[in-house]
Parts: structure tokens; C-alpha cells; sequence
């Protein structure tokens, strides 16, 4: 397939196409329409009179919505084209398309116009890694309508597809005979539903799945609603108005509704493979959107607390008060052939959950929502003293249990290279990275307050606090490696440390878990050459073995990790480097037309002059969507303090003035200025 | 006279019957905790359903077999049902797959199913990756 894919969706249900408006999927080829983890259209074609079309123009109108203008023929020969074809496609469980033919000769055209439609039910996970289907297709014609189906034993997923106007259905697809008028018009509607057989057949399912459809439509077309909602963004700069824009619809596009909670969104994690529920992007993404607008964090915060692990499940990397990693509806996860049902195995996503309860009642000050999820927050709790500290020792490990299909990696940085020696060599399992020891010191820190204030369990916030303040003594001293004056990634197996140079330090300075005498060290670190590059931190530092410039979690930079660093360096009064990571950021994105990747390349900025965009297939990224507004927050320097926003700006020269009015929380709404007075040019010239 | 203790004893050694019985006995649900919800289980053997209802109030539980209002509708075969309850079936990979379905709150469901034991295989034990022989296996990855 040449040329630019369209993709349009809405929750978890996405339509990717080439330019017409076309799917034509093989194998692993990521077009079709995809919903609940399932591709339910593998080919959908058009042609008139047996003859393909050609895309003069193609628009996104909403992310919901896309238009297609189109002539038959090839590219070539349109140009004498006297017919035009409009196809305009919204997706709303599955999608409708309008189908416009007009006709611009003086004679009566008699058309043949085909819609050619096949699935292959493929479970996303078969599309990624093309494995092959262990059911039967059924295809069948009924009620005017296209049945394509497939079974596996009880499971059953069906697409339908209908037409408004009088077609011809066969078994691969819809015909019209038609004859359009002289200057004259014809169109149909076509309707494509995905059914999720036993899973949404009785009635009163039926009933309830209408309401969330509807519940979906006012979502999507809520989206101007959202935009307004918003705090407004005034700024000399002028890219970061469109940053900022940018990042507000591509979130409104992330959201999410959750089974349980029809009409209520949390962030998914990227569009479109990861449209669904993960604790560790669900729970970063809140929190960097939380003064923007507290609605995902709320959602994600019951959503996670539903699905809290209960028991102990080796498969699932599962254990009691542990927060999930991912959720899955597909095929192989219904068949118990992958663990997503939903797989339990990170390690940081528990302590984040703690972590983003009480951010969210520090701006909200919803003291109820807290109160409802007490219990889910001390099995939190307790699964990171009972069931995360694998050598009992005191710290947050992980080993999966899962050998064959679990994550061996169960930190942020997933990928299997990610925590090396400085020598390049891997550790064994379990693993104790560093940021875990962080998060699990700040949930504790936070928990007591919550203990204190909402529980009234005095008792309680005093023993987390007394564990908390020992974890800090600890990890200062086991972590710390002093000839090079920084934080181990992480203790190997034998708990001794891994001691590259890593991005995983600015975590540190955000979890408040770093003594105040090594923090200018840290800090330095930070925006020395060897970890920053002028756009950003990079995850490993250039020296170390492994580190390449391209490497996933071994030297590219992530702005996600970013904004956490810039907000990690506030916490700690670092004013003028928290605001060269946002210059280097905010001045990447703006390259990047506002939407940031979910990683670019560590070379150094004098050398590439642009940043050089990691292939991924996944964007927006819905933590690199929330970095910008992370970074604002910390610019501007908003910290809520009981009923009060507190505002202490530190902006990078270049933004100027900048006014970020009605900042939501307990104080209702509050207006942040700041006039940008630190000269960052002498790091991200490097 | 031993046809009915037989009976009682077949009862007894009934895993449904113990399952709902021991949530009875236990009285309470801490997944619950803060939550109140009526569910209802229609357990499906040939023919015959069998329905059972637990009512979950702030955590407290009481299960019936009388009739009343249920805010979600879970249906099932038996000996899934019996899978389930063991840990050898699990329930959210049952919704998927079609061999349980869910009428109402899904909510109430989800929260439910919370309660469910894991698989029977699971220890929640690993055993540790250490040494040179790791991390040489590993570099050639």
C-alpha cells in the first residue's frame, strides 16, 4: 500500500484506511476496522464499474470523522473524469459511512458501484505477530444485511453490514445497479456494526450497549465542550498556543470509556494499538493532565481499583492489591493463550496508583472518592511490603512468574536491553530498579497523609511514615554510588548495584526520596552532557555500553520522562535546569508540528539540529500527549496547598509572558502568570 | 432414612452449594467495602437453572435462593461455573469467550468476580535468575 494511512476512532474502536477510504489488509498490515482488540473488517473496497478509485483530497474533519473526495480511475487518467465520489465515514461501534456518486455530464450515467467486504477477525496480538486462527469463518446473507462471522468454540464475533438503499448482497459483499441522473446525484448509507456475540446478545445488553454507544456520541461530540473547558492559554510564544492545542485534542481522542463505566473516560495509552486500559500510561497521563482537567484521573482511579488484583495468579503475574498493567478482549486473551485478562505484571503501576489518589485529592479535594477506594489503597499498600519485596529486604522487585508470554521488564522501560552495568552486561531476576524504590517512598509518604486527613487512621500515617523515612535511609545509602556521585538503576539479584548512568535519577528527584545533599549532584547530572542532549535527558547516558542514540530505553529521549524530570528538579528548588528540560521539550515539539513522539533520538542537538523521531507506530502516545502540560505546570511552578494554588513561575526566556487562566481545582477556578526570565540557551545549544 | 443422608452428604461434597454457602458463612466481602450491589447467578445444567442470589451491602453478605431484584444477571453452565469457583476457569477470559454472560451492572460483576480464587497450579513463588551463567544466556539474547 503506497501512500498516507487515515485512521479515525472512537474509544476502542478504530478504522485505519489507505487515501479512498479502502482496507485491504494482509497478514500483519495494521489497516481495517478494529474494535475490542479485533479486527472485524479486513478488506473493504470500492469501485464503480469494476474500476478502483483515486483520492483527490482526503480530510480528518474530527478524529471521529474523516472525509474522502474521489474520482475512478487511476491517478493518471482522472483528470476527463465526469463522476466525483464523496465517502464520508464516522466510527460509532463499528462505523457508518455515507456513500455520494455525482454525476457531472449532461447524459444519465448506469453505474455498477461494488463494495467489496472480508474479515479476518485477526486478535490484535495475531496482527503484530501474524499467527494464524484456530476457528471457522461464516459467512452468510440474512435480512438484506452482510453477515461475516467467526467461532471459536463459544466465541463468536460478527461484523454486519446493511445499506439504505436497495444493493445485491452476496457473501464478499454489497452491489448497487444504479443510474444517476444527468448532473444528478445518488447515495446510500452504509451501516457496519461489530457484534461481540454472547457478550452483548440479551436484551437487556442490547439495551445497555445503546446507552453506551449514546453515551460514546455525546463523548466524541463533546470534544468542543472539553476544548472550552479547558484552562485558556495565552503566551508570546506563539507555537506553545498550538502545542498546547494540539495536546488537548489528541487527549480528548485518548479517552477512553471503561465496561464498567459507560460515559466516563480515562486516558488509553497510544491510538491505535493501545486503546485500551494500562495502569502505568492510564496513571502517568492523569496525573500530568490533573490541573487541566481531574475527570481521567477519577475514572482511572476507580477503573484500576475495579480490577485491583485479588488472589494469586501465576499466569496473570497476578497478586493480591496489586494494579493491573494491561487489559485485553480479544481472542487469545479470551482463550487464555495471553494473560490479558487483564496481566498484572509492573511493578510501579500499585505505588503510581497510591501516588495519583492523592495528587487527585490535592487538586479536587474529593475527600468521598478517596474514602470509596480506602480499601483498595491499603491492599495497595500492603502488596508493596508483602508481595513486591521478592528478597525480602525491603525494597519493590520484580520477577514474572509468567516465564513464557509475562514482561520481563516490569518498569516503564520495558524493553529487554533496558537495565544494563555500565560494562553493558544484563542483570538477573528479580530486578529492584530504582524509580520503584522512589515511588513506593512517595506512595507511603502520601498515603499517611491521606491516612491522617481522610481515614482518620492517626496510628496508621504514623507507621507508613516511620517506613517511608527508613526506605529514604536505606536507599541513600544501598543506591548510591559514590565515585561517580549518582543513583544505581537499579540492584541486581545478589542486591548489588547496576550502576549505569540513567534518565531513572530524575525520577527520584520527583519522588522526593533523594537526601538533600545529594541532590545538586543529581541534578548536575542531569543536565551535564553526557545524559542531556539539548532536547532532553536521554534514558542511558552517552559512555555507558549500551548506549545508542536510537536505542529504545538505551538513549533516545522520551518526553514523558522529561516532564517528570523538569518536575522533579522544581521539588528540589532546581529552577533554571527544571526550565531548560522544558525549553529543550517545548522547542522539540514545536519541530514536531505540537504532537510530540513517544520518543526521539539522543544525538546531540548541535549535531542533527532537528530531533530525530524514534519509528513507532503508535501516535499521539498518551504520556507524550500529557508531557507539555506536565511541563507547564512545573513552569509555572502550580502547587495546590489546601484550598490554594500556590504559583511560583520559572519560565525559559524564549516563552515570554505567558497567562494560563481558570485552573481548575479546590479553589475553583484560579488564573497562573509568569513572564519567562531564565536564559536556557547555554544547555540546549549543546 | 440413607437415601437422604446420602443426598446431604452429595450436598455437602457440592462445590456450588459450598461456594455459596461459605460467602454466607464468611458474611462478608471485603471487595465490597463501600459498595452494595444484588446479584444474580443462573447456573444452567441441561434443562434445569439453578439460582442462587447474593446481596452484597457495604461489604456484608447475604445469599438466597428467593426471588427478589438483582442489579446484574450472570448466566452460566454449571460445570463452568464449577471451573470458575475452583480457579481452573477464569472469569473475566469466561465473559470473552462466551461461556459466561452478564445481564445489567457490569460494575457489580467485575467487583464480584474480585473474590474468585486463582489457579490451583499458582504458588506466587519464582525462583531467582542470578549469577554469570544469566547474564552470559542473556548478552547473546
Amino acid at each position: 500500500m503506497t501512500g498516507q494511512l487515515v485512521q479515525i476512532l472512537e474509544g476502542n474502536t478504530f478504522v485505519v484506511s489507505d487515501e479512498q477510504g479502502d482496507i485491504e489488509a494482509s497478514g500483519t498490515d495494521p489497516t481495517g476496522l478494529f474494535s475490542f482488540d479485533t479486527r472485524f473488517l479486513s478488506r473493504w473496497v470500492l469501485t464503480i464499474d469494476g474500476q478502483r478509485l483515486s483520492a483527490l483530497s482526503t480530510d480528518d474533519l474530527q478524529y471521529f470523522q474523516a472525509r474522502f473526495f474521489l474520482v475512478p480511475g487511476s491517478a493518471d487518467v482522472y483528470v476527463n473524469a465526469t463522476l466525483t465520489v464523496i465517502r464520508q465515514r464516522e466510527v460509532a461501534d463499528g462505523f457508518h459511512e455515507e456513500l455520494r456518486v455525482f454525476n457531472h455530464s449532461s447524459e444519465p450515467a448506469d453505474l455498477r458501484i461494488r463494495i467489496d467486504a472480508a474479515s479476518d477477525f485477526a486478535d490484535l496480538f495475531e496482527v503484530k505477530d501474524a499467527l494464524a486462527k484456530k476457528g471457522r469463518y461464516r459467512n452468510r446473507v440474512a435480512d438484506r444485511s452482510l453477515i461475516l462471522g467467526y467461532e471459536r468454540e463459544t466465541f463468536v464475533r460478527e461484523t454486519w453490514i446493511s445499506a439504505s438503499a436497495k444493493a445485491s448482497v452476496d457473501e464478499n459483499g454489497l452491489s448497487f445497479s444504479v443510474t444517476v441522473p444527468a448532473h444528478g446525484e445518488w447515495s446510500t448509507e452504509l451501516d457496519v456494526v461489530v457484534s461481540l456475540g454472547k457478550l452483548d446478545t440479551p436484551a437487556a445488553q442490547h439495551a445497555d450497549r445503546r446507552g453506551q454507544r449514546k453515551a460514546r456520541r455525546d463523548m466524541a461530540r463533546g470534544l468542543e465542550k472539553w476544548l472550552n473547558h479547558a484552562p485558556r492559554l495565552e503566551c508570546d510564544w506563539e507555537p506553545l498556543a498550538q502545542i498546547y492545542r494540539r495536546c488537548l485534542t489528541d487527549l480528548a481522542a485518548l479517552r477512553f470509556s471503561p465496561l464498567t463505566m459507560p460515559g466516563h473516560s480515562m486516558p488509553a495509552a497510544g491510538l491505535p494499538w493501545f486503546m485500551t486500559i494500562f495502569g502505568r500510561d492510564s496513571i502517568f497521563t492523569s496525573l500530568q493532565a490533573l490541573p487541566f482537567t481531574s475527570e481521567l484521573a477519577a475514572t482511572t482511579l476507580r477503573a484500576l481499583g475495579e480490577r485491583q488484583g485479588t488472589r494469586i495468579d501465576d499466569f496473570r503475574d497476578e497478586d493480591p492489591g496489586r494494579i493491573l498493567h494491561e487489559q485485553r478482549y480479544g481472542e487469545l486473551t479470551a482463550f487464555e493463550e495471553r494473560p490479558h485478562s487483564p496481566y498484572y505484571g509492573s511493578a510501579d503501576a500499585t505505588p503510581l496508583y497510591l501516588v495519583l489518589l492523592d495528587e487527585y485529592e490535592r487538586w479536587t479535594g474529593d475527600a468521598k472518592l478517596v474514602r470509596d477506594l480506602e480499601h483498595t489503597a491499603r491492599a495497595a499498600l500492603n502488596w508493596i511490603d508483602e508481595f513486591a519485596d521478592l528478597r525480602g529486604d525491603g525494597y519493590v522487585w520484580y520477577q514474572r512468574r509468567n516465564a513464557t508470554t509475562g514482561l520481563e521488564n516490569q518498569c516503564w522501560k520495558d524493553s529487554w536491553d533496558s537495565i544494563s552495568y555500565r560494562n553493558g552486561d544484563l542483570p538477573g531476576f528479580p530486578r529492584a530498579t530504582c524509580e520503584l524504590q522512589g515511588y513506593a517512598y512517595d506512595a507511603k509518604v502520601r498515603a499517611a497523609r491521606l491516612a491522617r486527613g481522610v481515614w482518620r487512621d492517626a496510628a496508621f500515617a504514623d507507621r507508613l511514615e516511620k517506613e517511608a523515612a527508613d526506605l529514604k535511609r536505606r536507599f541513600n545509602r544501598d543506591f548510591w554510588i559514590a565515585d561517580g556521585e549518582y543513583f544505581a538503576v537499579a540492584l541486581d539479584c545478589d542486591g548489588r548495584p547496576v550502576d549505569s548512568l540513567t534518565s531513572n535519577i530524575g525520577h527520584l528527584l520527583w519522588s522526593g526520596i533523594v537526601d538533600k545533599s545529594k541532590a545538586r549532584a543529581i541534578a548536575r547530572h542531569l543536565t551535564g552532557p553526557q545524559l542531556f542532549s539539548g532536547w532532553g535527558v536521554r534514558t542511558l547516558a552517552e559512555g555507558e555500553a549500551r548506549y545508542n542514540p536510537i536505542g529504545y530505553h538505551t538513549g533516545t529521549v522520551w518526553p514523558f520522562d522529561n516532564s517528570f524530570i523538569a518536575w522533579g528538579l522544581r521539588r528540589y528548588g532546581f529552577k533554571a535546569e527544571a526550565a531548560s528540560v522544558t525549553a529543550g521539550i517545548l522547542e522539540a515539539a514545536e519541530v514536531f508540528g505540537g504532537r510530540l513522539p513517544e520518543a526521539f533520538g539522543g544525538y546531540p542537538r548541535h549535531l542533527t539540529r532537528y530531533p530525530v523521531q524514534y519509528p513507532t507506530a503508535c501516535s499521539p502516545q498518551a504520556w507524550s500527549t500529557g508531557a507539555p502540560l506536565l511541563l507547564l505546570r512545573t513552569a509555572l511552578g502550580l502547587e495546590p496547598h489546601d484550598d490554594h494554588l500556590l504559583i511560583d513561575p520559572a519560565l525559559p526566556k524564549r516563552i515570554g509572558h505567558l497567562e494560563l487562566l481558570e485552573v481548575p481545582g479546590r479553589w475553583k477556578r484560579m488564573d497562573a502568570f509568569g513572564r519567562g526570565l531564565i536564559d536556557t540557551d547555554r544547555l540546549t545549544s549543546r | 432414612m440413607r437415601t437422604e443422608r446420602a443426598a446431604s452428604a452429595q450436598r455437602d461434597a457440592d462445590p456450588v452449594g459450598q461456594f455459596f454457602t461459605g460467602l454466607a458463612e464468611a458474611g462478608y466481602l471485603a471487595t465490597f467495602d463501600r459498595e452494595s450491589a444484588t446479584l444474580r447467578f443462573d447456573l444452567v445444567d441441561g434443562e434445569a437453572v439453578e439460582r442462587w442470589y447474593v446481596a452484597v451491602h457495604d461489604g456484608s453478605v447475604t445469599v438466597a435462593r428467593q426471588r427478589r431484584p438483582a442489579e446484574a444477571i450472570v448466566r452460566i453452565d454449571r460445570a463452568h461455573f464449577a471451573a470458575i469457583i475452583a480457579g481452573r476457569l477464569n472469569a473475566q477470559a469466561a465473559l470473552l469467550r462466551g461461556l459466561l454472560t452478564c445481564e445489567g451492572s457490569m460494575a457489580a460483576v467485575m467487583t464480584f468476580q474480585r473474590c474468585l480464587p486463582g489457579s490451583p497450579n499458582s504458588t506466587g513463588r519464582v525462583t531467582p535468575i542470578c549469577g554469570e551463567t544469566a547474564a552470559a544466556g542473556r548478552r547473546t539474547t
